[in-house]
């Protein structure tokens, strides 16, 4: 029981430890109070819990810590650059401290090392409070700062998709108004008509007058999970008096009230935390779900039985519903990989000497665990490349009469059943002189051969190709853009990079959602039917034979004004050439081209379960997965990036061979 | 790893036939026996596994054993019978499937008396062979798993 106690303190006490590095950043920016009051909260937590669970060298570090921010949350330290940097140093050694897995002889001397000695040092400098008192100090100050009533207005409005997501302002406002005693007041007027009404989605604001003796903080703490909405908090009477016991460690005038920040929202938390295997096994129940229901609504539809064509969509509702819920669980707000880029360019500006401002936007957008855990690594490549390469120095940035402090920009947005990931610098661009140049080098191509932008530009993803001209610390180090390329092809997704020179990059990520279930194209080649998916398709045409014919063998289609290249999955997947004559082709984009592929006939579209392939087949050229079909039968997933790929490297062993 | 935990105690042979011969593995490994079902054709795939199969929502692959152990390509008859079995591959269970001509019954041995499988008449590769075992008038020929299902990298691949 223990143990299960204390592995959750160490899960728990990494999340707050990247969170307080993030929450730190923040201050950079802004110094505004819910910022330092959880960054107090958090702190405290660790100190509480560490001793608690056998981590009092932690506890008894962060302690020194937490005085600081102590000070800061009552307004008698200012958090400038020092503290901030100070802070994250503390964060770091903490982080330290949590990997030793507690007391012991290791962590005694980590607390008495030199560097933890300089870093406590520094830290009471700034505090100027005595090292040796433990704890009981913000008891003091919860209770001095609660004595007296007062009147909050609080405006709580939730996000119009925050009830999706699980929010429940009933709970909130029933235990704000726990806190004291108030009214409570619900404005409608945001609520649409009923016939664009959508149940789902909040509409409402609540307005909430409060008497209480909680001071602020102690009403965020009941907001403190619902961070998806708009919260406004009024108090009516002066500002708090001044806290004279701050620094009185044996203050007793708090003894009544209840326990501190952390340990209180402890036991109001509704959040479980699961381990993510188990999501898993109930989402392979679900795609198992969904494919047996494929597989009812074929069997209805060949019974025809109005009683039971009712129950199968019934049925079908239900089950859309569950996987939806359960999608929807497994989805995290794509801020948490954000936030670890902030001391990524922060660390890494600083070492290169530039100035660099990382702004992210979209944070919020919501993405599959599966997903999350497998770009930060190619992300933070990105954003080292275009700090180390895209970004200029400032003096060169000034001569170009650019501003001198570099931006980096990193947004997410949703659209449709992907996500778009866009790393953009206002830094250098890319030199495609120096890219035809390397890429020649290489032999890659050939000294003749043009190269439109777009493609000088999907160079930089060939393997061997990234920078390793231009040795520093920073980049080079394993992971090239080609093993970028290599991760977003293994998510289904597909990168696209727009330079201007001298203006800057953009590089943009699309990847789909969720790895579990796509939305795919059936088509059928001979007997067999693959599965395209959706998110690569962009149109279908009819295949026009006299065309080919006239092309004789140039594998070129004229659609509308463009050509677009194709190629003929027959002989690609080694089958009978087909002998067919009203072909289709279905045209994906694939590195920023467009592609056609030309199968026998196009069956159809609908959600489609992700099987992964066994060791057996799993390396395959093309092959991205495989599916069940309504019929029971298996279907092979097309992976369009690999294909091509790997088409255009058998190009000219097979396609002269159908001509 | 799972049949060798098996072999230290008396087993169980699951015996079935290829080319008339009996040969055996062990119960443990066994998932299920099926009617045989038709493989989706895996393009560009080794012909030692070239297709898959779908058992209850599992996406199976198939192998094909009487490859590796040089007999000509099945013919179907009514006796056909898809084992379906699980093999460890670098570290991870994985499903997969074959197809014998006739699955015959399930034997009690004793396999710490397995005989080498003599040279003389048979053709098979002695890796992919554990040893034999005698019933009555005619040998069991226990194949050794670990060998026989290994995948091989595909040969088609750029």
């Amino acid at each position: 029981m223990f143990e299960q106690a204390v592995a959750a303190f160490v899960q728990e006490a990494q999340e707050i430890l990247s969170e307080l590095e993030d929450l730190i950043l923040g201050l950079e920016h802004e110094q505004d109070q819910a910022t330092i009051d959880a960054i107090f909260r958090g702190l405290h937590t660790i100190k509480g819990s560490g001793s608690m669970f056998g981590y009092t060298c932690l506890a008894r570090f962060t302690h020194h810590f937490e005085n600081a921010y102590e000070l800061v949350r009552s307004g008698d330290l200012q958090p400038g650059k020092d503290l901030i940097d100070l802070s994250l140093a503390a964060q770091d050694k903490m982080s330290e401290f949590l990997e030793l897995g507690g007391d012991g002889p290791r962590a005694e001397s980590l607390l008495v090392s030199p560097e933890t000695c300089a870093l406590i040092d520094k830290l009471t400098a700034l505090t100027g409070a005595q090292t040796t008192a433990p704890a009981s100090t913000e008891t003091a100050k919860t209770g001095a700062a609660a004595t007296e009533k007062r009147t909050v207005e609080i405006v709580f409005s939730p996000l119009s998709d925050a009830l999706c997501n699980g929010m429940r302002p009933d709970l909130l406002v029933k235990e704000l108004l726990e806190l004291g005693s108030g009214s409570v007041r619900i404005d409608t007027s945001a609520v649409p008509s009923l016939d664009e009404m959508d149940p789902t989605q909040s509409y409402l604001t609540w307005h909430i007058t409060l008497l209480t003796e909680q001071d602020r903080a102690g009403i965020e703490d009941v907001f403190i999970f619902a961070d998806d909405a708009d919260l406004k908090i009024t108090e009516h009477v002066a500002d708090e008096p001044k806290d004279t016991e701050d620094n009185a460690p044996n203050a007793t005038a708090s003894k009544a009230k209840s326990a501190p920040g952390g340990a209180k929202t402890e036991h109001r938390q509704e959040n479980i935390r699961v381990a993510s295997s188990r999501l898993d096994d109930m989402m392979d129940s679900i795609g198992e779900l969904v494919i047996a229901q494929a597989r009812l609504d074929a069997v209805s539809e060949s019974v025809t039985d109005p009683n039971l064509d009712a129950m199968v969509e019934e049925v079908g509702r239900l089950v859309l519903g569950l996987r939806d819920a359960t999608l929807s669980i497994r989805m995290l707000p794509i801020e948490t990989v954000f936030g670890k880029f902030r001391r990524v360019v922060r660390d890494l500006s600083a070492e290169l000497g530039k100035d660099v401002q990382l702004v992210t936007s979209g944070g919020e957008t919501e993405v599959d665990k599966n997903v999350i855990d497998r770009i930060g690594d190619p992300l933070v490549h990105m954003i080292r490349n275009s700090i180390d390469h895209g970004i200029e120095a400032s003096e060169v940035r000034e001569a170009e009469g650019k501003p001198a402090q570099g931006t980096l920009r990193l947004s997410a947005r949703q659209e449709g059943g992907e996500i778009h990931i866009a790393i953009e610098d206002n830094g250098a661009g890319l030199n495609h002189d120096a890219i035809r140049k390397k890429a020649i080098e290489r032999g890659l191509i050939d000294e003749d051969t043009e190269l439109t932008e777009r493609e000088l530009n999907q160079m930089i993803f060939e393997p061997g190709f990234s920078t390793a001209a231009e040795i520093s610390s920073v980049s080079g180090r394993g992971v090239g853009m080609d093993a970028v390329r290599t991760t977003i092809d293994g998510l289904g997704g597909n990168i696209e990079v727009q330079s201007k020179q001298k203006l800057g990059t953009r590089v943009t990520l699309r990847l789909p959602v969720t790895m579990a279930i796509i939305d795919g194209l059936r088509v059928r080649l001979g007997k067999s039917v693959y599965v395209i998916p959706l998110s690569a398709v962009e149109e279908c045409v009819e295949m026009d034979m006299t065309e080919k014919a006239r092309t004789s063998g140039r594998s070129v289609l004229q659609i509308r004004e463009h050509m677009v290249p194709y190629l003929e999955l027959d002989p690609l997947f080694a089958q009978e050439p087909s002998q067919e004559h009203q072909r289709r082709v279905v045209v994906v984009r694939v590195d920023g081209q467009r592609v056609g592929l030309v199968v026998d006939d196009i069956l159809g579209q609908g959600q489609t379960v992700i099987k992964s392939l066994s060791p057996y087949h799993r390396d395959l050229p093309g092959l991205g997965g495989a599916t069940i079909l309504g019929d029971g039968r298996v279907a092979l997933i097309i992976d369009v990036a690999t294909l091509v790929r790997w088409a255009e490297t058998q190009h000219g062993a097979n396609i002269p061979k159908v001509a | 790893m799972t049949q060798s935990a098996n072999l230290d105690e008396a087993n169980m042979i699951l015996v079935f036939r290829l080319e008339g011969e009996a040969f055996g593995v062990s119960v443990g490994i066994v998932h299920e026996i099926l009617d045989p079902l038709d493989p989706t054709p895996v393009p560009n795939a080794d012909p030692f596994a070239p297709g898959v199969i779908n058992v209850r929502g599992v996406v199976v692959p198939v192998v094909n054993i009487r490859r590796r152990l040089g007999m000509s390509a099945e013919q179907s008859c009514d006796t056909a019978r898809m084992i379906v079995l699980e093999h460890t591959i670098d570290g991870s269970p994985t499903k997969l499937a074959f197809l014998a001509d006739a699955v015959e019954q399930v034997v009690e041995a004793d396999v710490t008396t397995l005989e080498k499988v003599p040279d003389l008449g048979a053709s098979w590769p002695q890796t992919f062979l554990k040893g034999a075992l005698r019933r009555e008038e005619e040998m069991v020929i226990l194949l050794e798993t670990e060998t026989l299902f290994v995948p091989c990298l595909p040969a088609s691949a750029a």
